[in-house]
């Protein structure tokens, strides 16, 4: 196996990066606390969704289960900080690893494409949902388990969290570049022609499917410490698998800045909707889809991507449309095309 | 023993509900090749149909089958005729087809929130707490007009598969659509019918599951992923295949009471969806196209 490194970072990518960074890093200084409580989610968030956007949007694998994943890095970092008297991000990286075995387990689904591994993972993520809150010593159950509270711990937390997020940036940014994002993508177009070019899709979706679940795993554990209460039902449940699923979307499945964007409106939406309208979020998330599929399946990368080209800019973005966003079903060219034939 | 008569019929009779959800999402993967992750949603907007129509106009939940019917092929023809057509189908459109239908459920789930909050509810009739004896065990009369009404469903469907236009074109449509175009079947008018008789069925399914087990607006995720367990297992629109699977689920999960804590029964169901999945991605028979 040979992976090449990804090429230089573009000045024009990363300065800006650097700045968003540096004033984030800067932030604490000038921002009240619940500003910066939102802030921190938000690392979390983008996080998971990255780390979520590997599967699904580098490899096509969309899962519906990856609060499985959160839920075991998260349950594990808790249990550990409880029982040991291990530093909290031992604990954490210990969570993940957890997550990213657990995610190995779920090797045998990996043979299964489109809506069959979908489905397949709102199986083993409801299973893993009832397991665990029946497991109550392991996760207290229903009640959940309450994590002692760390004097200054919110502050720090927020570091952690912004060096999280920037982190996965990174890789994500690395892994879409590098030979090993090549060879996902190839998988992801089409899995017989990826083998018969000697692209093993098993190997490659159990590394990025174990990745991915670490990643996530340490967001968990994150979690867990950030509120210092953590409950399976919340952790498991299907509500959280849906919302990785709906920042990549909203964002732009398979692009690096898309999930980045989708998770920083995701945790504003839900924020301003459970405080007005929390009747209405569950809907409002449902309409988001349905739009953001059928008028625009690149979500808010696309609608950058499609304004910059009306404004008539196209040298300086490189290559238009990312290879890997491009690949991903475009239902306008469907729809224009009347009758669709399979 | 008698316990084992007793889970063996209940068994048997859980099994024909379970097969009248399964029809519906396996007529329209095998026609559309589109998995309706409405279904769940749909199955719970049956259940709450038959539930006001109990309510309000004191109906009984069996003579409103046929409003139940009609409201959902109505709605499924809809959501065919507005959403789900401008999808690109087969492998290329899986992720964009699931997430759509999936944001459709949604929107169900929080509209019935909306009307009917989120209380658990039940069609209760006077007939419901009766039961008449069977085999040595009692068996409620409810369950059994389920039971009868899960047998009828598969023979009217198999007769329109075989024996009308429709069905013959539904099922030309399953093994080749753009034949079908060339011979002059009005391929998007077969495509709607068909999405609308899959979402009836939902609703029908959902109807009898009201009359048997309390509901809320979240009603129907484990009832999507059993039809999903059934559909796989008895592979794609074989009428008898479905039902034999549905009585494989039922037999499973009523037994595993035996072996498990009650909570974890539930549980049963998705590790069997993954492993039928994983092992017999084409099904217990083969995969067989409609028939």
């Amino acid at each position: 196996m040979r992976i090449a490194w990804p090429a230089p970072i573009p000045a024009r990518a990363a300065l800006p990066f650097a700045a968003a960074v540096v004033a984030l890093a800067l932030a604490p200084l000038v921002l009240d606390v619940y500003t910066l409580n939102l802030f921190t989610l938000a690392f979390l968030m983008i996080s998971g969704a990255l780390a979520w956007n590997w599967m699904g949007g580098y490899v096509g694998q969309v899962s519906f289960g990856h609060a499985a994943l959160f839920g075991v890095g998260g349950f594990v970092a808790a249990r550990l900080l409880l029982a040991t008297p291990l530093p909290a991000p031992i604990t954490w990286i210990a969570g993940g690893l957890a997550a990213g075995v657990f995610a190995l387990g779920a090797h045998p689904t990996l043979r299964l494409r489109g809506p069959y591994f979908s489905i397949a993972t709102i199986g083993v993520g409801e299973a893993a949902r009832l397991v665990f809150t029946y497991w109550e010593g392991f996760t207290g159950g229903a009640s959940g388990l309450s994590l002692p509270i760390v004097d200054g711990g919110k502050e720090a937390l927020y570091f952690w969290g912004l060096a999280l997020a920037v982190l996965v940036v990174f890789a994500s940014w690395a892994l879409r570049r590098s030979t090993l994002g090549l060879q996902l993508l190839a998988i992801k177009a089409d899995v017989d022609a990826a083998s018969d070019v000697g692209v093993s899709a098993t190997f490659y979706q159990d590394l990025v499917f174990f990745l991915s679940g670490s990643v996530v795993g340490v967001t968990g554990g994150l979690y867990a410490s950030y509120f210092s209460f953590i409950e399976p039902n919340d952790m498991f449940g299907f509500d959280r698998s849906i919302s990785f699923v709906l920042m990549c979307v909203i964002g732009g499945i398979g692009t690096v800045l898309g999930p980045v964007l989708g998770a920083v409106v995701f945790v504003l939406l839900r924020q301003f909707l459970l405080a007005s309208y929390p009747q209405l979020y569950l809907g409002l998330y449902g309409v988001l889809l349905i739009v953001i599929i059928l008028f625009e399946p690149l979500g808010l990368t696309g609608l950058y991507l499609r304004l910059w080209r009306r404004l008539g800019g196209r040298g300086r973005l490189g290559p238009p449309p990312e290879p890997l966003a491009a690949s991903t079903a475009r239902p306008t060219a469907a729809a224009a095309g009347g009758e669709e034939g399979r | 023993m008698a316990r084992f008569i007793d889970l063996a019929v209940s068994a048997v009779l859980l099994a024909g509900l379970y097969a009248t959800m399964a029809y519906g999402l396996g007529l329209i993967y095998g026609v559309l090749r589109v998995v309706n992750l409405a279904h769940g949603g749909v199955i719970m907007m049956g259940a709450y149909l038959g539930w006001i129509l109990h309510q309000r106009l004191g109906l009984d939940p069996y003579l409103s089958i046929p409003i139940v019917v009609v409201v959902s092929f109505g709605f499924g023809a809809l959501l065919y005729r507005v959403l789900v057509r401008h999808l690109p189908r087969g492998a290329a459109g899986g992720p964009a087809s699931l997430l759509l239908l999936f944001g459709v459920w949604l929107v169900l789930r929080n509209a019935a929130y909306l009307a009917f909050s989120g209380n658990d509810q039940v069609i209760r009739t006077s007939y419901s707490t009766q039961a008449i004896p069977l085999l040595g065990s009692f068996v409620s009369v409810n369950r059994l007009a389920v039971l009868g009404i899960a047998i009828v469903i598969p023979v009217a469907l198999h007769l329109l598969l075989r024996r009308t236009y429709l069905g013959k074109a539904i099922r030309a449509i399953a093994q080749n659509a753009d034949s079908c175009t060339l011979v002059g079947v009005d391929v998007e008018r077969i495509y709607t019918v068909t999405f609308g008789i899959g979402t009836a069925l939902a609703g029908v399914a959902g109807l009898l599951s009201a009359t048997l087990f309390a509901f809320n607006p979240a009603f129907g995720a484990g009832e999507l992923l059993k039809s999903f367990v059934v559909v796989v297992l008895g592979g794609l629109g074989s009428v008898v295949g479905t039902g034999i699977a549905a009585l494989i689920l039922a037999v499973v999960e009523v037994f595993a009471i035996l072996v498990m804590p009650s909570y974890l029964t539930s549980a049963v169901g998705f590790v069997m969806l993954v492993l039928v999945l994983v092992l017999r991605p084409g099904g217990l028979f083969g995969q067989r196209v409609l028939g």
